[in-house]
């Protein structure tokens, strides 16, 4: 992968779009990085892919905007690993989850999502964040049983004594109203909007 | 280290838990039960959205939208000390707590969309909820009753190979708040040992992950089952026969997908996967069926749990 690094003239206002983001809980943790490498050397995807989260944030630091339309990013396992061991208390994977959602707004993750709409629609139809179904044929072929187990799943629940597993209408209907006044629900239709074009 | 709570507690029902593992839930159930832990389950609560939140699909102001509408049936209820079964939803909870209280913007925004929609009875005040004194796992609740679990004890599981795999959304993300280690966690170490047994310890890549990594494991499962492979060899050097999970999403990695890394791999792996409550439950005497929720295994529990052995009554 080629990428062309754009500097600006404050690179460090990349920083602070990201530090100001809803989902930093860092503060100013990705100022304070000073390379030492342990987040790339304890991550998973470091490990066994071409990802590098101390790149990510040397990257950040630099003011370099591509890094959202980067592939390898995708890789990132949210295992939190560097989060949990970074000496300065900076998180690349919030920083890595925060550059997601710019491609995401920006439209160039799109594509990355069309697989993960069924999350959405298990939302609106029963409240519960369900295995899209379009992931079953592959887990009924990795996992011998796995589709009777389903079959029997109501009847393993009563055995279990447990309360019905689909909440009332009224629960469904009140989470649906929020997922749609927070922009989810219009989101969703624009990134469907896009897979069916892209068909 | 911070109180943990045994009442007014609101166990927080977990999707994967539900549709995957219902065992969990009725092994909690009955762990809870015998240590007199004082809980309940509410229908009006729904799913955390962690599994959509970390594939992307959800942002921050969704799922933290989505966690005020649970706090405030928790507080209602006079349940504020919200209890989960599955890491994820652990973590993703305490952080919108956590931001809810910090971030006066995103609390204004999310409060104010509820107002104008009719949904003002969502509201979240700041600190209504705290992140350390609210939000917990179960292994927290479990681990403040520690010392009681040994009376309960009806059989002796202290002949099988025993390791753990905590979680990384129960001990990495929220680390402050961790019991047991983070570095090296212990915590289902400790409560393990409570029945009478003794666990391998540390093992190559205990702290690892368990290689489901969200959208790894479907849009990428080269790259997941590699990294799931990496603990999986590990476990089988120390000839482990029975792997103790707290998080959903692992033990689905690690049970429903052994024999498919056996054959990756080039090598049969033979343990068996239970959640730490499904451990306790067994060694309590919970009933198979109707409290461990062993038809929904893939690696069947009897291939290595074949006969109880009851405790000696030295007691």
């Amino acid at each position: 992968m080629t990428f062309k690094q754009k500097l600006n003239d404050s690179p460090i206002d990349f920083a602070i779009e990201i530090i100001n983001d809803v989902k930093n809980s860092k503060d100013e943790g990705v100022l304070k990085c000073v390379q030492c490498g342990m987040c790339t050397s304890t991550c998973p995807a470091a490990r066994h892919s071409d990802y590098n989260p101390r790149d990510i944030i040397e990257r950040v630091l630099a003011g370099d905007e591509s890094i959202p339309n980067e592939e390898n990013l995708w890789n990132c396992f949210y295992c939190y690993t560097c989060h949990s061991v970074c000496p300065v208390g900076n998180s690349v994977c919030e920083v890595n989850q925060i550059l997601k959602q710019i491609a995401i707004a920006k439209e160039i993750g799109y594509d990355k999502l069309y697989e993960y709409l069924g999350f959405a629609d298990s939302y609106f139809t029963a409240a519960i964040g369900a295995i899209p179904e379009r992931f079953f044929p592959d887990i009924d072929q990795d996992v011998p049983g796995w589709w009777e187990f389903r079959q029997n799943l109501e009847q393993i629940r009563n055995e279990l004594e447990l309360d019905p597993l689909m909440p009332s209408e009224e629960v469904i209907d009140e989470v649906s109203k929020i997922l749609t006044i927070t922009g989810f629900k219009s989101k969703i239709e624009r990134i469907r909007a896009s897979e069916e074009v892209e068909k | 280290m911070k109180d943990l709570p045994t009442k007014d507690i609101l166990l927080f029902r977990s999707c994967l838990v539900s549709v995957e593992y219902p065992g969990v839930e009725a092994s909690t159930k009955f762990v809870f039960d015998k240590l007199g832990i004082d809980y309940a389950i509410s229908p009006k609560q729904t799913c955390c959205t962690g599994l959509g939140h970390y594939s992307d699909v959800f942002n921050q102001i969704d799922t933290s939208a989505i966690g005020a509408r649970n706090f405030k049936i928790a507080k209602e209820m006079g349940r504020p000390n919200l209890v989960m079964m599955c890491a994820t939803c652990y973590a993703i909870n305490k952080k919108s707590v956590k931001l809810l209280n910090k971030k006066d913007k995103l609390r204004n925004h999310i409060n104010n969309l509820f107002e104008e929609n009719g949904l003002g009875h969502l509201k979240y005040e700041k600190n209504d909820l705290k992140p350390t004194e609210n939000i917990f796992h179960v292994v927290d609740i479990l681990y403040a009753k520690k010392d009681e679990i040994k009376k309960h004890i009806k059989y002796d599981l202290s002949d099988y190979t025993i390791a753990t795999h905590h979680g990384c959304h129960y001990c990495k993300v929220h680390y402050e708040d961790t019991i047991g280690g983070v570095r090296d966690p212990n915590i289902m170490d400790e409560l393990i040992e409570e029945c009478g047994c003794k666990t391998i310890g540390w093992y190559d890549h205990k702290r690892a992950t368990c290689g489901t990594g969200f959208r790894q494991r479907y849009s990428n499962p080269n790259l997941s089952f590699t990294a799931t492979a990496d603990k999986m060899n590990a476990i089988a050097d120390e000839d482990v026969d029975i792997l103790v999970h707290l998080c959903p999403n692992c033990h689905i990695q690690f049970d429903r997908y052994q024999d498919l890394i056996s054959k990756r791999e080039g090598r049969k792996f033979n343990a068996i996967h239970l959640n730490i409550t499904q451990f306790l439950a067994i060694a309590m005497g919970g009933d198979f069926d109707k409290v461990i929720g062993v038809k929904a295994h893939t690696v069947p529990i009897d291939s290595v749990i074949k006969e109880l052995k009851e405790v000696k009554n030295e007691r």
